[in-house]
């Protein structure tokens, strides 16, 4: 009898092609609102790269300059990795997950015998200003209507409303594993994937209890907040733990971030100011508040050290570094910056030295 | 430097650094100064009389004195990144005290607003940095994007904007902008009157409408009357002043200038043998490279997109100014990186001006070549792609320069 942990660890692993009867929709980025799609009766499917494969079809059509972990999901797209997918869902959490949709938008108007799904992009915008929450109120009604014609489901209040309590209740149960990660009694790589586990929301709660609710054994080592660069995948994590770490916490949206903030009412207009206030992503927040938010989280999870973790072409994080570092200074935890990473590895010949 | 064969050219040069004298002279008795990202609406600064920098311009200053590398290490030694977003990073750099001798002009005046909106990762982290400055306040403007536009936005901007650009985004610039206008109207004691913009409005256009022109003739003459590295001080000098007599005047008087030198027969190349198409930033650090294909090749850049986007990204008529003024920028950077937009302005720009071939410059960045690149070989245009930054010399690759004549001999002027 698997444990829960194996459960989920099968539903990360071997996240696609999933098996669902009804439509299939792929997300992009932590900024399309899922909880819509589970409303309208479809399954969000969040598309992750994979280190190891050979991006070049990603970067003939999205260029150099850009994370090689979206270089990755455009190939997997590409070559059918995801297995069946009706319809597309992007947002622009990043420049990478723009650009992305610009070359499958552009693809299928060129190419549409790709047989790339039909897409569309929520452009959820994240300054802390009302004229901003007035354009994502727009936007998500817009999804809305999209979404009704895809699936020819009607978007009722009580439906939203119960997708909103939904994903809250997972989102506070990712906060219960969080905690238990900071307890050593998960690491890092576990955590990610209770987080990252493709299974429709409800079985995903159950999961999720069970794990919270099971015998779990209580790691040891060095323990290291992540900060930098997202991780879509475990390999980074599981590098720094079997070096003797453990990841304890970070803030990127493949971990933390994603429970960092409730929808909190089930209403639509709460969930607008909910994805255009969640964060703080490299991406998207300012420099203060990055830094306010990893020192707050690195205290929080009782750091020893916090590691910034680069890739190649994400150009956000490097900026956030000297304040993180700065921030971080006055709690005495030390930082360190890994720059022009490759995606899916660390380079640990100049890590943790002392 | 390649000597400048226009008199607008040199009396652009001439007026902008009267300009920045004087600049410098009213930041130092304490006025309020902006610095004003390109693609953001400058057009609200000149209606209220307050004095503005533009961000890359600064940055081509200071790239074409060879000042960008100090500038860079002057970033690594804080601790921000030297590898990124140059083109918008180095006049941030210019106000981390570059020493006298490394900076053009008696440096950078330190501004008391920053003006930009968040377009891609690192950006608006450089303008984060700026706002963290004692003294400066960073304004920062969303850069909303749309699912589906149409295609022809060349054709439709001038009257038919809220079309091409989308209801969603001009709603939100707008409001935007009306808070940017009661903030500088609290801050800076400055009136905004709605009179004052509409006649900056009208400049604008009037200037757009003499570019247009000038753009028109140079696509249509051969031999070329003249080169990129006089058509782009010539253009760009007043576009940063856009909005102003002397701007609209100085468009009108290039205009004038290569009209007389087309009805004179004069030739930047006597023996033109081929016409070729700049797709990119300027090569601020060495504008001599355009040239250089001239005299070994009879090969002549007749575009950049300076000229271009001057002609057809700017004209903006309406009834409304806040809201036609937004429908100049909400979407000015689609205009040039985003494709179908992109990519198939680039190709009309390539036949309207019968180019042979296209050499495109390629940063480190992600906006992508795929598509633009794509899109001309498809019209039959060879295309060059010359990887390198345009303002980052460490990123040009001195053998780029013989690969690039080889593509002109094989696949251009063998043609």
């Amino acid at each position: 009898m698997a444990t829960p942990l194996e459960r989920l660890a099968g539903h990360y692993e071997h996240r696609y092609p999933v098996s669902w009867d009804g439509l299939v929709i792929g997300c992009v980025g932590q900024d399309v609102p899922v909880e819509l799609v589970t409303a309208a009766g479809a399954l969000p499917v969040r598309l992750a790269g994979r280190p190891g494969l050979d991006v070049t079809e990603g970067e003939t059509y999205l260029g150099r300059g850009v994370d090689a972990a979206s270089l990755s999901v455009l190939t997997r797209l590409l070559a059918g990795e995801y297995g069946r997918l009706d319809r597309l869902l992007l947002s622009r959490d990043c420049e990478a997950s723009l650009r992305l949709f610009y070359a499958v938008r552009e693809l299928r108007r060129l190419e549409p015998g790709l047989g790339l799904p039909e897409t569309h992009l929520v452009d959820v915008l994240h300054l802390p200003h009302w004229t901003t929450t007035r354009y994502v109120e727009r936007r998500f009604a817009e999804l809305v209507a999209v979404l009704e014609r895809w699936t020819g489901t009607r978007l009722t209040e009580p439906k939203i409303a119960s997708a909103i309590m939904a994903h809250d209740a997972r989102r506070e149960l990712w906060r219960a594993i969080s905690l238990l990660r900071r307890d050593l009694r998960l690491t890092g790589v576990q955590a990610l994937t209770a987080f990252g586990a493709v299974v429709p929301v409800v079985e995903h709660n159950r999961l999720l209890r069970q794990l919270i609710q099971s015998d779990l054994d209580v790691h040891t080592g060095r323990r290291v907040f992540v900060t930098g660069s997202s991780h879509d995948n475990p390999d980074v994590y599981r590098s720094l733990e079997e070096s003797g770490c453990v990841v304890v916490g970070e803030d990127h949206d493949w971990g933390d971030l994603l429970a960092a903030r409730l929808v909190g009412e089930p209403t639509l207009a709460a969930l607008v100011e909910r994805y255009q206030y969640n964060g703080p992503t490299a991406a998207r927040a300012s420099i203060s508040d990055r830094a306010a938010h990893t020192a707050r989280a690195a205290v929080e999870c009782g750091a020893e050290l916090v590691v910034s973790y680069v890739r190649r072409h994400d150009d956000a994080p490097p900026w956030d570094f000297p304040a993180q570092k700065e921030a971080l200074a006055r709690h005495g935890i030390p930082a360190v910056m890994f720059e022009h990473q490759e995606y899916g590895s660390i380079d640990l010949a100049e890590v943790l030295v002392g | 430097m390649a000597e400048k064969l226009l008199a607008s050219a040199t009396e652009a040069t001439r007026y902008q650094r009267e300009w920045f004298r004087g600049l410098r002279e009213a930041a130092a008795a304490g006025g309020p100064l902006a610095l004003v990202n390109a693609d953001a609406p400058q057009e609200i600064f000149r209606a209220m009389g307050i004095p503005y920098v533009v961000n890359q311009w600064w940055a081509s200053v200071v790239a074409a004195k060879r000042m960008a590398p100090h500038h860079l290490e002057l970033l690594r030694e804080r601790g921000y990144p030297d590898h990124t977003e140059q083109y918008s990073s180095i006049s941030l750099a210019s106000l981390f005290g570059p020493e006298p001798q490394h900076t053009p002009w008696g440096g950078l005046p330190r501004p008391t607003i920053v003006l930009a909106e968040t377009v891609g990762d690192g950006g608006r982290k450089i303008f984060d940095v700026w706002g963290s400055q004692p003294g400066i306040t960073y304004y920062a403007l969303e850069s909303a994007a749309e699912n589906t536009v149409p295609v022809n936005w060349w054709e439709l901007m001038p009257h038919d904007w809220e079309k091409a650009v989308g209801t969603a985004r001009l709603d939100l610039m707008v409001s935007e902008l009306e808070n940017l206008v009661r903030y500088l109207e609290t801050t800076t004691g400055q009136v905004f009157s709605e009179r004052a913009l509409r006649r900056v409005l009208d400049l604008v256009n009037e200037q757009a409408e003499w570019n247009r022109r000038t753009r028109d003739l140079i696509a249509r003459t051969t031999p070329s009357p003249l080169a990129v590295t006089d058509s782009i001080p010539s253009v760009m000098i007043p576009q940063w002043h856009r909005g102003s007599v002397w701007a609209r005047d100085a468009a009108q008087r290039f205009y004038e200038e290569v009209e007389a030198r087309v009805r004179s027969g004069a030739a930047v190349c006597e023996d033109e043998r081929a016409r070729l198409m700049w797709i990119g930033r300027g090569l601020w650090y060495d504008m001599d490279f355009y040239r250089r294909f001239e005299q070994r090749h009879g090969a002549v850049f007749v575009w950049s997109m300076y000229l271009a986007i001057a002609a057809d990204g700017y004209p903006r008529y309406g009834d409304d100014p806040l809201r036609t003024l937004a429908a100049r920028f909400a979407a000015f950077h689609d205009q040039l990186y985003t494709p179908p937009w992109s990519s198939e302005w680039y190709v009309k720009e390539a036949k309207l001006h019968r180019v042979d071939g296209v050499v495109h410059l390629v940063s480190d960045d992600a906006r992508g070549s795929y598509f633009t690149n794509r899109a001309l070989r498809a019209a039959g245009i060879p295309v060059y792609e010359l990887r390198a930054d345009n303002v980052d010399t460490r990123s040009f690759q001195h053998s780029a320069e013989r690969a690039l004549e080889d593509w002109l001999e094989q696949e251009v002027l063998r043609r």
